[in-house]
């Protein structure tokens, strides 16, 4: 019966391509953050003024510095500043994802669930989350639990309605076809559902993760002993330009770095990404 | 079981579809409900091509998913195998008109799936899947996915995928539809030596009048909205047929007499 098909071309050449076209992509990428450096370089030679804006060799040897000396004299290093921002969004992002997904999913499947939550989450999505910070720091004091609830509020709708959509926005050929090849409805939902529904989730869990930076610097602005936006506002109030822009380019590594990470998850859940 | 019936349900042999009086219609928005099809009967012998023919709108998808378990309908009575239908299962395959292969899975983990899904996964099975890839003409691509597959490679990805299960009885909704005349001929040709091998029941739905003459046993010609079996004919060209039959005169007799009964008023 073969002879009657044309024969498939092979697909191998096709890697090597991709290979090449990635180490390109990261090429131009690092060349365009190089570009940012030298501008900077630039500007402080010209401007010749630390407190306006230091060199990006001070700012190295700067941040070279606050890895391992506390800052303030009293506070602790550039490295727990990070661990603690990191643990705060790490609670909340987790806590919000699980809820998101239970909300997202219980909205798909329950007619009521979904009438019920729909315009709650309509009208408080266009609120910003740093509007809740004095109402949380009210309720829940300066500790730890305002903050994490503040991420919490965050993720909590992003989740839900990425979650949502991307169960909403499975083809219902795709759930037949997986029916009529003998799966049951179970497998079915497992498999086909949420399965299908994972990468648009995991697109969501990357705009909830980058909001999450958003807000944790600015509650730990306003109400902190630790973290790198307490830092940042230290260093600010006594002049310390450097160390801004050392806590800025922290949050820039690990918001890159959590993106990154999730990037990679998405990449082994969606074959077309790759 | 209905009244409707005088045949027992074991008697698989007098059909292998049976579609009694089915009658199905849709709420919408503006209307209270809007008729798909009134009163269709059809009847189905085992090992039969039949090709479902009529205009845009009339019912056919509307009558394969029933037929597939998708969908039920308001009243009458289908059976499939001597079986009421009461949901989708692997004794019916079904091929969409797109392919719908599960995107984030391999050309072999997508025609592993059914056995998978069903753990009836065997060495045996493995060896037939790769038989059937082979059949197919998608050896090489059997770790590629579906985004990396032609529309023609991906339908007969579709087919394996569907094959594997042996279906008694296969549903396919204008499956080449969308293809160019190459790839739908090879497909066409593909689908003709797979039923002279197997003699899978097939029913397909086509509002090609050529199509449905090259394959089909017998060609049943529903009328437009509310779809109704307008007139049940034998395509009467002897198998097994082959592309190059398109050129013969009786082919384009068969095809002029489908078509005039096609256009003529209801
Ligand atoms: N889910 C639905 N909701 C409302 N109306 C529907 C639905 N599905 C089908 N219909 C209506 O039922 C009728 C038959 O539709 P169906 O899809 O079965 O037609 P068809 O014969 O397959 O047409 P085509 O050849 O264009 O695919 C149409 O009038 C259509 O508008
Ligand atoms: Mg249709």
């Amino acid at each position: 019966m073969s002879d009657v098909l044309v024969p498939p071309r092979p697909l191998t050449d096709a890697a090597p391509r991709a290979a090449r076209r990635f180490t390109g992509r990261v090429l131009i990428g690092a060349a365009g953050l190089l570009l940012v450096l030298v501008v900077w370089e630039v500007a402080a030679l010209v401007i010749n003024d630390t407190v306006t804006l230091p060199t990006v060799q001070e700012t190295v040897s700067e941040t070279i510095a606050k890895l391992s000396e506390p800052y303030p004299a009293q506070g602790h290093t550039l490295w727990v500043n990070a661990l603690i921002s990191t643990g705060r969004i790490l609670s909340g992002f987790l806590l919000g994802t699980l809820a998101g997904l239970l909300l997202g999913g219980a909205m798909a499947s329950v007619r009521v669930v979904r009438e019920l939550v729909d315009p709650i989450l309509q009208v408080t999505r266009p609120l910003p989350p740093i509007a809740f910070i004095p109402l949380l720091i009210v309720w829940f004091g300066i500790g730890e639990t305002a903050k994490i609830a503040l991420i919490f509020s965050g993720v909590l709708p992003i989740v839900t309605i990425a979650t949502l959509a991307a169960l909403d926005a499975v083809p219902a050929e795709l759930v037949h076809a997986s029916r009529s090849l003998g799966a049951s409805p179970l497998h079915t939902l497992v498999h086909v559902r949420l399965r299908s529904a994972l990468p648009a989730v995991i697109t969501g869990l990357r705009i909830a993760m980058g909001g999450a930076w958003t807000s944790i610097i600015a509650a730990e602005m306003i109400a902190a002993t630790g973290g790198v936006g307490f830092v940042i506002l230290q260093a600010g109030n006594y002049l310390q330009t450097p160390l801004i822009f050392s806590g800025i380019a922290f949050i820039a590594v690990l918001g890159f770095l959590f993106d990154g990470l999730l990037r990679l998850l998405l990449r082994a859940v969606d074959p077309t990404s790759r | 079981m209905s009244t409707l019936t005088a045949a027992p349900l074991v008697d698989t042999e007098a059909s292998a579809v049976r579609v009694r009086d089915v009658s199905k219609s849709f709420r919408t928005r503006r209307r209270s409900h809007r008729a798909a099809l009134e009163g269709v009967d059809l009847d189905i012998a085992p090992g039969e091509f039949l090709c479902l023919l009529g205009p845009s709108g009339c019912g056919k998808s509307t009558l394969l998913n029933i037929l597939a378990g998708f969908d039920f309908p308001d009243s009458g009575e289908v059976l499939v195998g001597g079986h009421r239908v009461t949901g989708p299962g692997p004794d019916r395959g079904v091929l969409f008109q797109t392919p719908r292969l599960f995107p984030w899975l391999t050309t072999w983990q997508n025609v592993l799936y059914g056995p998978r899904a069903r753990g009836l996964l065997t060495p045996a099975l493995r060896d037939e899947a790769a038989g059937l890839l082979e059949t197919v003409g998608l050896s090489d691509a059997r770790d590629a996915y579906p985004h990396e597959l032609s529309g023609g490679m991906r339908h007969r990805a579709a087919f394996a995928r569907v094959l594997i299960n042996h279906p008694g009885v296969l549903l396919m909704d204008e499956p080449f539809g969308a293809l160019d005349a190459i790839t739908r001929a090879n497909l066409q040709r593909f689908l003709l030596s797979l039923w002279q091998e197997r003699r899978t029941t097939i029913v397909f739905v086509t509002h090609d009048v050529e199509e449905a003459t090259l394959l089909g046993d017998r060609v049943a010609v529903l009328s437009g909205s509310p779809g109704r079996t307008k007139s049940i004919l034998d395509v009467g060209l002897p198998r097994p047929r082959t592309y190059d039959d398109t050129e013969t005169l009786e082919f384009v007799t068969a095809k002029r007499r489908i078509r005039e009964v096609l256009e003529a008023a209801p």
